[in-house]
């Protein structure tokens, strides 16, 4: 007799079923995680005249990209794995590549939500509305762009191993991301803060989107600005598959 | 199943070392489990057993030597050697979010066994769990996780069943009630790795035994026959407190009475 073992297809159908499932029961935080740049999104309404619809929901869907990368992807990561979960998984015939790409799946199905709601959001709310194109554009691109941000949150879990502090950093960077991304691509914080956020994780991934939503102001900057966002994931990456170990002994 | 002889061993592990940096953890360990055979892997703190139970997973990877699981090589054929395992580790835990028949749906699919919603409640009442069958795995005590977690270890039958500490942290009663179902597994045919603490535990529920320390096997059979052909021993007549030498008399006096960490 021989054994047979599951096709990964089918291991990798049962852990997103599994994902999907935490997922929901975990919708409150997910909830949270709109929320946030929802919020951001009406109460910037007055800047839509100033600064243009794309700016405005550029940066919102960046913020919303960024609390799932940091957030919710690396919060659960770090906590399945102080759990044991993951080794539980290991020991089992799933092939390692199911386990993580279960996972992301999961947050790029997040992000879609997220840009939908944002979408919907700010055509309703703030009055931002765009072509066919520009939706498909800006749904495909936050999928290329929420990989930097997942690939960021896997550095961090790969880099520290307690729980509690992973998330604390990866509030502490939410934050900063947040708050320098924004006022620091207004100009608040100076013309240096300026160019360093244009260029950071947080300014590269907000030019992009905004080209994406309006198809036709796509330029060479926004070629050089997806460039560096997968140049910043290709990185990220690695350094995060490097670095994670799938316990903390 | 690659064995078709029944005395095959279902796991063997043959000259199996492990470093951490320049640190030696296992030092060419080589023991077979059979089928049908409670086998205990008793030792100090520190002295190889997750080592060894963890290179038998395949969580980590040996410097040298060959581990085989029902005849697949768990390097060459990493997923047939673990599809041929049930694995109960000792900190494990499943998704909280996730209902217990959800879990057990989830591991069966992994193993490639398909479970109804009946055949789930049905393993469920075996273990008397089926009123808690929508329960989360964070809300059950830690027999009942300890008896999901078996339950799970088992679901597709496999030839080996590695169970790392798995009476720790329960009562007496919840103890016993998983000897008689571990007793239960190996009269089925498994082959049961058991490490443990307790030298009660392996007195009474193991078939054979292998005492490792720094990273060596020191002593490998029954724990009859160690206690036996260790009884003379003079610092296993010091371990002794009430004149009948035990298996934890020879297990001090074999491993030394200093803590280990």
């Amino acid at each position: 007799m021989t054994t047979t073992i599951p096709s990964a297809g089918s291991v990798f159908i049962k852990l997103l079923r599994a994902d999907m499932t935490t997922l929901w029961r975990n919708r409150r935080a997910s909830l949270l995680v709109v929320l946030v740049p929802t919020v951001i999104l009406i109460s910037w309404k007055s800047i839509v005249a100033w600064k243009g619809g794309p700016f405005v929901l550029s940066n919102c869907i960046t913020v919303g990209l960024t609390a799932i990368g940091l957030m919710g992807y690396s919060n659960t990561l770090a906590r399945d794995r102080d759990k044991g979960i993951f080794q539980r998984l290991r020991v089992s015939p799933a092939p390692k590549w199911t386990i993580m790409t279960s996972r992301l799946t999961v947050q790029l199905f997040m992000i879609l939500i997220t840009t939908i709601v944002l979408f919907i959001v700010g055509d309703k709310f703030d009055g931002i509305s765009l072509t066919p194109m520009g939706y498909a554009g800006g749904l495909a691109i936050s999928i290329v762009c929420g990989a930097v941000y997942l690939s960021l949150g896997q550095v961090i879990v790969g880099l520290i191993k307690n729980v509690e502090t992973v998330n604390v950093v990866t509030r502490l960077i939410y934050f900063i991301f947040i708050m320098v991304g924004m006022f620091g691509e207004l100009g608040m914080m100076g013309e240096a803060m300026k160019q360093a956020v244009h260029w950071s994780p947080y300014g590269t991934v907000k030019n992009i989107i905004s080209a994406a939503v309006v198809p036709t102001s796509w330029n060479k900057d926004s070629t050089m600005a997806l460039l560096a966002t997968l140049g910043y994931t290709i990185v990220f990456t690695v350094l995060g598959v490097r670095w994670f170990r799938w316990n903390t002994r | 199943m690659n064995n078709d002889n029944h005395t095959t061993p279902v796991l063997q592990v043959d000259s199996l070392n492990v470093y951490y940096g320049s640190f030696q953890a296992v030092r060419n360990v080589s023991f077979e489990v059979r089928p049908g055979e409670i086998f205990g892997l008793l030792g100090p703190n520190g002295a190889g057993k997750t080592s060894t139970l963890s290179a038998v997973e395949g969580l980590l990877k040996p410097q040298s030597g060959n581990i085989h699981v029902a005849g697949y090589s768990i390097r060459e054929q990493p997923l047939y050697a673990r599809a041929n395992m049930g694995v109960q580790l000792q900190a494990t835990s499943f998704q909280p979010e996730l209902t217990i028949t959800e879990i057990i749906q989830l591991y069966a699919g992994i193993y490639g066994v398909d479970l109804s919603k009946e055949q789930v409640l049905s393993i469920l009442a075996n273990i008397k769990l089926q009123d808690s069958a929508n329960k989360k795995y964070g809300q059950l005590s830690g027999g009942q996780q300890q008896r999901i977690s078996l339950v799970i270890a088992t679901i597709h039958d496999p030839h080996l069943v590695l169970l790392d500490e798995p009476t720790t942290g329960l009562d007496p009663q919840s103890r016993r009630q998983l000897w008689v179902r571990i007793e239960a597994m190996r009269d089925k045919g498994h082959g049961i790795l058991l490490t443990t603490h307790s030298m009660e535990e392996a007195e009474s529920v193991c078939d054979r035994i292998a005492i490792i320390d720094h990273g060596r096997i020191i002593a490998t059979d029954t724990p009859q026959s160690i206690i036996d052909s260790n009884r003379e021993r003079p610092e296993v007549i010091q371990a002794s407190r009430k004149g009948k030498i035990t298996l934890e008399d020879v297990f001090i006096g074999l491993t030394g009475t200093e803590v280990r960490s």
